[in-house]
């Protein structure tokens, strides 16, 4: 029991120290920082797909509504950015409640459904009759609170709370009740996990992560258009990241994103060509060889993956 | 043990990967003996919605680049002597995310002398807060979102068109010229298109004219034919659509379908790229239709005192390039332009400097007058109102507002 718990802290502690120290390898912070937007959004998305089976393709929608969240609370009523990325997070968990319903769903239904709510949100904000709330499609300036430094150890901040909220949920009986539910919600029912309360617990964890990591995202990029915010391709990044490396893991996503987006930021942005190539050959082969993803490598030879 | 062992050269294994997976520092030593070459950092848009007007602009650039090279490189002032120039150019793919972390990659790991934005507002964005945080001037061809000049931000200079709300100043007057009571205004919902509908509808109503339609629409709309039906029904005396190439594109087509025929119909990107939206919606339904002529279109060939007239362009161009220049090709070529005049000025390559000398710019290219304000946006350039009028088989365009630059009559 101690062991793990040395074990769990070291995981955190690692991951802070890399991306406090890679600034002074690599001095593109905006991709350092970009890294650590997709590492968080593919453990929110682990929470939700790797421990109770449901793919939110629309998981983009947190992550845009608490760009936005924390973006108007720090232009409306002048919060200071580190209150507004919190609040930006509450406002996530809210949309995450009042969309809760699709829970109902599952399989392909719940991932297009998902989908179709984050683009009901993302027309809402940029919608020009909302100009005076939303600032519409005219974008959000942030520049009087642009702070590149701090809102890189800040992400960093959140990143290793991510990490160790993923570490919890896959230590506690809470994660355990989880992954029963994915493999049989009528078995995990019947045994006495209160399903569907659970299943929304998880939701909104994992929607409070897109939320705090859109406000740091927002306060960091401190100009951007709906569209930036609500890119379907953020999703989908974080979703591939995920399966590459292997949902229902800590390390998996963290693997899956540092191997991936290291790729994209490389060969993608020189020859996007190749990168597509190679990036759907792939995905091709991770679903036909390892469907559970890289992590399944080891666990096939009996190694225990975090 | 051996677990936790095991654990702990994953997780250095992990750390390991992710700093070297980002790539290895570059020298930052600086040098006061002059650079074997000018660096010019910029992306493009090779994929994606942004690409068909973000590879024009690259070409331009790329274009001027070519011809100053040719006669030995661009003269530095701050080493009297000429320079060759180096582009390092970057894919964005059309996405901002990636234009974000690219432009970043331009200054901290490229070290370019001399930062570019890639096409439009969207893209641009992003690298506002990037080049002011690292204390690099923004040569930006066609970001023309207003809210990207402050007076606290000395590090931008829109080297092409005014700022979007700018635009429709000759429209609305023309508009209120010719007593049309009824107008019609569809706008795609973006910085750009709906920053011209407010201009274009404050302007009206100080003349007396409210729209009787004035709609906004989704960026990515590709369908109009229930829009020009409403449109339709609202009897109007002329209508503007707002949009991308794109949305342009749609509506014309969408237009020629439907049936419908409107008496003065306004869109903006023929006046900038007149092939694309003749190989998509053909001649016949361009042809009378209006829009905001731009070079080519508007051909700048006499009072030009720096850099090629548009004869020339077109023909070297045409000459090195295969295929006719579009609006997008000149405003590349002429942000080459204005980063030449501003090394051939500036007293040395800091960026202040390079942002002063570039602030005392007054010169007149093939894309009409360059003037800056304090807040580094273009002043000079304005848009006329033209038309598209049938010239045996094909297009030729017509300026017809204001008087003074005019080059035919209205075709009703």
């Amino acid at each position: 029991m101690l062991r793990r718990r040395w074990v769990d802290a070291l995981v955190v502690v690692v991951v802070v120290v890399a991306f406090v120290l890679a600034p002074q390898a690599y001095s593109n912070e905006t991709l350092l920082f970009q890294m650590m937007v997709y590492i968080a959004l593919s453990q929110g998305v682990n929470i939700l797909y790797g421990f109770t089976g449901y793919l939110p393709f629309g998981y983009v929608g947190f992550f845009g509504i608490g760009a936005y969240g924390a973006s108007l609370l720090m232009l409306h009523l002048s919060w200071p950015p580190i209150l507004a990325l919190l609040g930006g997070g509450a406002i996530a968990v809210l949309l995450g409640l009042l969309l809760s319903p699709l829970l109902r769903l599952s399989g392909a239904y719940f991932a297009i459904a998902s989908l179709a709510a984050s683009q009901a949100v993302y027309l809402i904000v940029s919608n020009p009759s909302l100009q005076n709330v939303t600032y519409g499609p005219y974008g959000i300036q942030l520049v009087s609170q642009f702070n590149p430094t701090l809102s890189y150890y800040v992400m960093v901040a959140i990143l290793a709370l991510t990490v160790a909220v993923v570490l919890y949920i896959r230590r506690s009986r809470f994660g355990t009740a989880l992954q029963a539910m994915r493999d049989d919600p009528v078995s995990a029912a019947m045994a006495g996990v209160p399903v569907v309360r659970q299943r929304t617990f998880a939701w909104m964890i994992s929607a409070a992560i897109a939320g705090v990591v859109g406000g740091a995202f927002a306060w960091q990029t401190s100009v951007f258009y709906p569209d930036a915010v609500f890119s379907l391709s953020i999703s989908i990044f974080a979703i591939v990241f995920t399966l590459f490396g292997g949902a229902g893991t800590l390390l998996g996503p963290l693997f899956g994103t540092v191997v991936l987006y290291g790729m994209y930021n490389t060969i993608g942005i020189s020859d996007p060509q190749y990168f597509q190539l190679i990036y759907g050959l792939l995905i091709i082969l991770l679903v036909l060889f390892l469907p559970d993803g890289a992590a399944s490598l080891l666990k096939r030879r009996g190694t225990h993956v975090l | 043990m051996k677990q936790l062992r095991r654990y702990l050269f994953g997780l250095a294994g992990v750390a390991a990967l992710l700093i070297a997976g980002c790539g290895s520092t570059t020298s930052t030593t600086t040098s006061s003996t002059a650079p074997k070459d000018i660096s010019i950092g910029t992306l493009y848009a090779g994929s994606g919605s942004y690409a068909t007007s973000s590879l024009p602009e690259l070409a331009g650039l790329k274009f001027w680049m070519n011809q100053v090279n040719k006669s030995g490189g661009v003269f530095v002032k701050a080493y009297n002597k000429k320079i060759p120039v180096k582009l390092v150019d970057y894919n964005d793919q059309s996405d901002a995310n990636t234009a974000q972390t690219l432009y970043t990659q331009l200054i901290t790991q490229n070290k370019v002398n001399i930062l570019v934005s890639d096409f439009g507002s969207v893209l641009t964005s992003v690298a506002v807060p990037i080049a002011q945080e690292h204390k690099m001037v923004l040569f930006n061809p066609t970001g023309t979102g207003a809210s990207f000049f402050t007076p606290n931000n000395p590090y931008i200079v829109l080297t092409g068109l005014p700022t979007s709300a700018v635009w429709p100043d000759n429209l609305a007057k023309y508009l209120l010229s010719q007593n049309f009571k009824k107008v019609a205004i569809v706008y795609a919902e973006n910085d750009f298109d709906q920053s011209q509908d407010q201009t274009l509808t404050t302007q009206l109503k100080a003349g007396g004219v409210t729209p009787v339609y004035n709609q906004g629409v989704p960026t990515t709309t590709s369908n109009y034919d229930v829009i020009i039906h409403n449109i339709a029904q609202a009897n109007p005396d002329a209508v503007l659509e707002l949009g991308y190439p794109n949305n342009d594109i749609a509506f014309l087509q969408n237009l020629a379908a439907s049936g419908q025929h409107f008496g003065f119909l306004f869109t903006i990107f023929p006046g900038q790229e007149l092939s694309l939206l003749e190989q998509n919606v053909g001649v016949k339904t361009l042809t009378n239709t209006w829009t905001y002529p731009t070079p080519p279109l508007l051909a700048y060939n006499s009072g030009v005192n720096y850099g090629m007239t548009i004869s020339q362009f077109n023909q070297a161009f045409q000459a090195a390039n295969g295929s006719a220049p579009n609006f997008l090709d000149i405003a590349g070529y002429n942000t080459g332009l204005v980063i030449q005049k501003t090394l051939e000025t500036a007293k040395s390559l800091s960026q202040l400097d390079l942002r002063a000398a570039a602030g005392k710019i007054h010169m007149f290219t093939l894309d009409g007058n360059f003037t800056i304000n304090k807040e580094g946006a273009q002043m000079g350039e304005t848009l006329p109102v033209g038309q598209l009028q049938a010239s045996g088989s094909s297009l030729k365009t017509v300026i017809i507002y204001p008087s003074a630059v005019a080059t035919g009559t209205a075709v009703h």
